[in-house]
């Protein structure tokens, strides 16, 4: 019986993801190697390669990607390692607060940073306001081309994926790890180097993957600073001319290729240390109190890290209210004049209730999937399950861009998904899909965290007191898991309401926007276009700060929901 | 002078007092042991001595030198740990060469030490093994070895014995034994499992709720529990609440309990029980004769276990206690419901204050 069900569902959730996330990666990198008459060719590849602007576009990605990596891990690192060894002041609500910037939506936190440290910035102003500075000569901090305020931006956003892996490897190691170097004649500094660094290993490639990989195919900041050298602009610019041009596809290939080698090589590493077998804590309490001047200094490390990783978005609450704000330290006047005038915006409220609809249409259809195949990974014993398990982590390593890419073109007149698009161009079902693709790990992971903690007897004793499996489920199994089940569908939600890379590229018609390509329309407005966009940005901000929250809190134990 | 001294050392988690105003002292290149349940605060009292725990009160002192301060990487107290702890990202050599590297050992010598360590553990040309791929009783040996090979004063070992099956825990309670002698060193092995502790220890201190209730060789403590919870806890006994009634004959005490009245010698020899204390009776299965009797019986035979070398008796007083007898070498096996007598040497019957 439980075999019969688990292979249904396993050939059920296969198909979906055949179709709906094979497919469209596979013909896109199909349309990279096809000619105009049908025939193989490897030409658009190669003259990608021999393109200086697409060459230098991959080039900057790279390099983006990297930088903001090892920035993003120069913040994690020392918060995770305080973290597992210190108990400090306020360290509870802080080490949930350290977490909020990942929510805060990095293409909306640009408009800040821009706002922050351009030229006519809040920063200049005020170091021309204490004399630091000439007036005449102002420092362009955010550099030519805005490239490092892209890292600050990726950095400040993306630390806390970093952080809830490491802290997941530091809490799965066995402290007499730590002591027994020490009490060897290891000193502190060494021993982290020697022993605390190599063993917290996964915890950094697991994490460093997924950051690299996002920040590698980052579309929304890189647009928003208006630096259009880098490739995923440059994909998205291709866009207008697709029907002539292949080479944004033979580009989305390269990009693909980069990142599942990153993917498959993190993979690698992981499965070659050995790392697993180490011994599970016994429950000893590692955390050291640090008492007054040390504990506080923590305190305010944390605080501060967190303030810094606000600053953009900080940045974007005061422009919505600002009546003006150039070259003043703090806009000169407040109103609220924004937000009324952007509830009157025809671009506005639809674009809230659309991405309400493709948010919650989202997280209904990775719950669904997600429970089926966690339920098959824990509990049914048929074979490749394993493999079932790495499928649907590829989500992660396939950058937003590709994916979009590809049911863009099969959404064609004439192509496999034109079917899907709705009367007048609706891309209603599009979006959902696409949206619930990719946040499916996330929702898998927490669901099979909450199957494996929940005891297989407690199911079967319901069902030898005469529960049906249905009402077992009901009464038992899905109550034992709501709190994760609810923390992975929140965290789809959130995701999917702050998606930029499908809305930009699947939403063509104004009517049909969701609210990431109605700010982006906004910015890209004459007139007050920067202030409407920023109040719809808080809008968006408060609300996925709430339901992030939220998750995080019913999740219990951090960490559970990023880890690959 | 001594090797190893806990100066009464208090220890604080948050409310919980886990080891109370303890003091030990440990000889030189002793074997010494601490004994007690879970929670009794004898792996604290180890943490300590290694300096992995910072005392809340008291000192701790080697060879008279006071290292409370000390972080544990100075100590030269090498400890073996209960998980092991050997790291998964080295090999076995690398394990054992990472205390001779912290003390900048030339490149040679630490080979030919990693070398030694792992013949006295009786695992030569194992340098290249991977952690995981050892069974448990040679990931134990490896992690004895990796404690050796920097010649510590003194080896602290945290239950190693308690992840092996039994088979594997009796060949290596000799091993350790032999290591630690062979080597000269002074030893501080934290054990719940008291057998283990009366088999190996030169010395042992029996802990319970943070204080120690008893500092001696096995035997003496075996003999002469100083209370009824070190009497309880090392090997099985009677324990029967008594009232002193007079003195005895030879220094004895005479003691009337629920089960009769017995001579019986006091636990401390400075300590003379007056006439009408409360006290305890602590009085060992094996100490006991049980016989078959017509009439006149003390009690019945509740309950017969045989084991082959020993019976197990529960016998029920006639007075409504009841008592555990053990008989060796039996000759014949009594059965359920047959009336016996009970006697016993008044030098097997300890009286306890507490």
């Amino acid at each position: 019986m439980r075999a019969r069900k688990a292979i249904i569902l396993t050939t059920a959730v296969a198909l979906f993801f055949g179709v709906f996330f094979l497919f469209p990666v596979v013909m896109v990198i199909g349309e990279a190697f096809v000619d105009k008459e049908g025939g193989f060719t490897s030409a658009y590849v190669v003259q990608v390669f021999a393109n200086p602007v697409y060459l230098e576009g991959l080039w900057n990605a790279l390099l983006l990607g990297v930088i903001s990596t090892i920035a993003a891990l120069l913040i994690a690192f020392p918060l995770a390692l305080f973290t597992h060894r210190y108990r400090f002041p306020l360290k509870g609500p802080l080490s949930a607060l350290i977490l909020v910037p990942l929510v805060l939506p990095p293409f909306v936190g640009a408009v800040g940073v821009k706002q922050m440290l351009g030229v006519k910035g809040a920063l200049n102003a005020f170091l021309e306001k204490i004399g630091m500075m000439d007036p005449a000569a102002p420092i362009d901090w955010l550099g030519e081309g805005r490239f490092w305020g892209i890292v600050i931006m990726n950095a400040l956003h993306l630390y806390p994926i970093l952080y809830m892996n490491i802290a997941a490897s530091l809490a799965h190691l066995d402290p007499a790890m730590e002591e027994a170097a020490q009490n060897l004649g290891c000193s502190p500094w060494r021993r982290l180097r020697r022993i605390t660094m190599p063993l917290t290993m996964p915890g950094i490639f697991a994490g460093g993957a997924i950051v690299f990989i996002w920040s590698f195919t980052e579309l929304g900041v890189p647009l928003v600073f208006d630096y259009s050298r880098v490739a995923p602009v440059q994909i998205y610019d291709g866009l207008k001319d697709l029907e002539s041009n292949p080479f944004p596809y033979a580009l989305v290939a390269v990009m693909l290729v980069i990142s599942s080698a990153v993917f498959l090589l993190s993979k690698a590493f992981l499965g070659r240390s050995r790392l697993g077998t180490a011994p599970r804590p016994k429950g000893r309490q590692a955390e050291k109190v640090l008492r007054g001047g040390k504990g506080w200094l923590l305190t305010a490390l944390f605080l501060g890290i967190f303030l810094f990783a606000s600053l953009p978005h900080l940045g974007v609450i005061l422009l919505s209210v600002a009546t003006d704000w150039y070259g003043t330290i703090l806009p000169e006047q407040l109103t609220g004049a924004h937000y009324d005038e952007a509830l009157g915006h025809p671009l506005v409220v639809p674009s809230i209730q659309n991405s309400l609809l493709y948010a919650s249409g989202a997280m209904l259809v990775d719950l669904l999937l997600g429970l089926a195949i966690a339920w098959v990974i824990v509990r049914s014993t048929i074979r490749g399950r394993a493999l079932l398990d790495a499928l649907v982590m590829l989500p992660l390593a396939v950058p937003g861009l590709v994916l979009a890419f590809g049911y863009l073109a099969l959404a064609q007149e004439g192509r496999a998904f034109s079917f899907l698009v709705g009367a007048n161009g609706n891309p209603v079902i599009l979006l959902v899909l696409a949206y619930a693709v990719r946040r499916l790990p996330y929702v898998v992971r927490a669901a099979v965290a909450g199957l494996q903690q929940s005891n297989v007897t407690l199911e079967e004793a319901a069902l030898s007191l005469g529960a049906t499996p249905m009402r077992m489920m009901r009464r038992i199994a899905l109550p034992l898991l709501s709190a994760n089940l609810l923390a992975g569908g929140i965290l789809a939600f959130a995701f999917a309401m702050l998606e930029v890379s499908d809305s930009l590229i699947l939403a063509q018609q104004a009517e049909h926007f969701p609210i990431t390509k109605a700010i982006y329309t906004l910015l890209n407005t004459l007139g007050n276009g920067y202030e409407l966009a920023s109040a719809l940005g808080v809008w968006a901000m408060i609300f996925l700060g709430i339901s992030i929250v939220g998750a995080v809190l019913l999740a219990g134990k951090r960490g559970g929901l990023f880890r690959m | 002078m001594e090797a190893i001294r806990a100066d009464s050392i208090s220890k604080d988690f948050g409310e919980i007092r886990a080891l109370n105003e303890v003091s030990i002292g440990i000889e030189p290149g002793e074997l010494f042991f601490l004994l007690g349940g879970s929670g009794c605060g004898k792996t604290t009292l180890l943490r300590c001595i290694a300096g992995l725990e910072q005392p809340s009160s008291g000192r701790v002192l080697f060879e008279g030198e006071d290292v409370t301060d000390l972080p544990t990487h100075k100590r030269e107290a090498a400890m073996v740990f209960q998980s092991y702890a050997l790291w998964p990202h080295m090999t076995v050599g690398q394990n054992i060469a990472f205390g001779l590297e912290e003390r900048k050992v030339p490149r040679d010598e630490i080979a030919d030490r990693v070398g030694e360590a792992l013949e006295m553990v009786r695992m030569p040309g194992f340098q290249e093994r991977g952690i995981d791929q050892m069974s448990g009783g040679q990931q134990q040996r490896v992690s004895l070895a990796r404690a050796l090979v920097v010649k510590p004063k003194c080896l602290l070992l945290d239950e190693p014995l308690s992840n092996l099956d039994a088979q594997l825990r009796l060949e290596m309670r000799s091993e350790i034994r032999r290591i630690v002698k062979e080597n000269g060193l002074t030893g501080v092995y934290v054990t719940h499992d008291q057998a283990e502790a009366l088999s190996m220890a030169d010395r042992l201190a029996v802990m319970d709720r943070g204080r120690v209730q008893q500092i001696g060789c096995p035997e003496d403590v075996y003999r002469n529990p100083a209370t009824s919870c070190v009497a309880s806890f090392i090997g099985e006994t009677n324990l029967l609440d008594a009232t002193v009634k007079g003195q005895g004959e030879g220094g004895s005490v005479v003691v009337e309990t629920e089960a009769g009245e017995y001579a019986g010698r006091p636990a401390a020899e400075d300590w003379r029980p007056g006439e009408g204390d409360k006290v305890f009776v602590s009085v060992r299965p094996e100490a006991i004769r049980i016989a078959e009797t017509e009439d006149g019986s003390l009690g019945e035979i509740m309950e017969t276990t045989y084991l082959g070398d020993i019976i197990q008796y529960r016998v029920r007083m006639h007075a409504g206690v009841e008592i555990q007898v053990s008989e060796m070498n039996p000759r014949l096996v009594l059965a359920k419901g047959v009336g016996v007598t009970l006697e016993v040497h008044p030098e097997n019957v300890v009286v306890l204050r507490e």
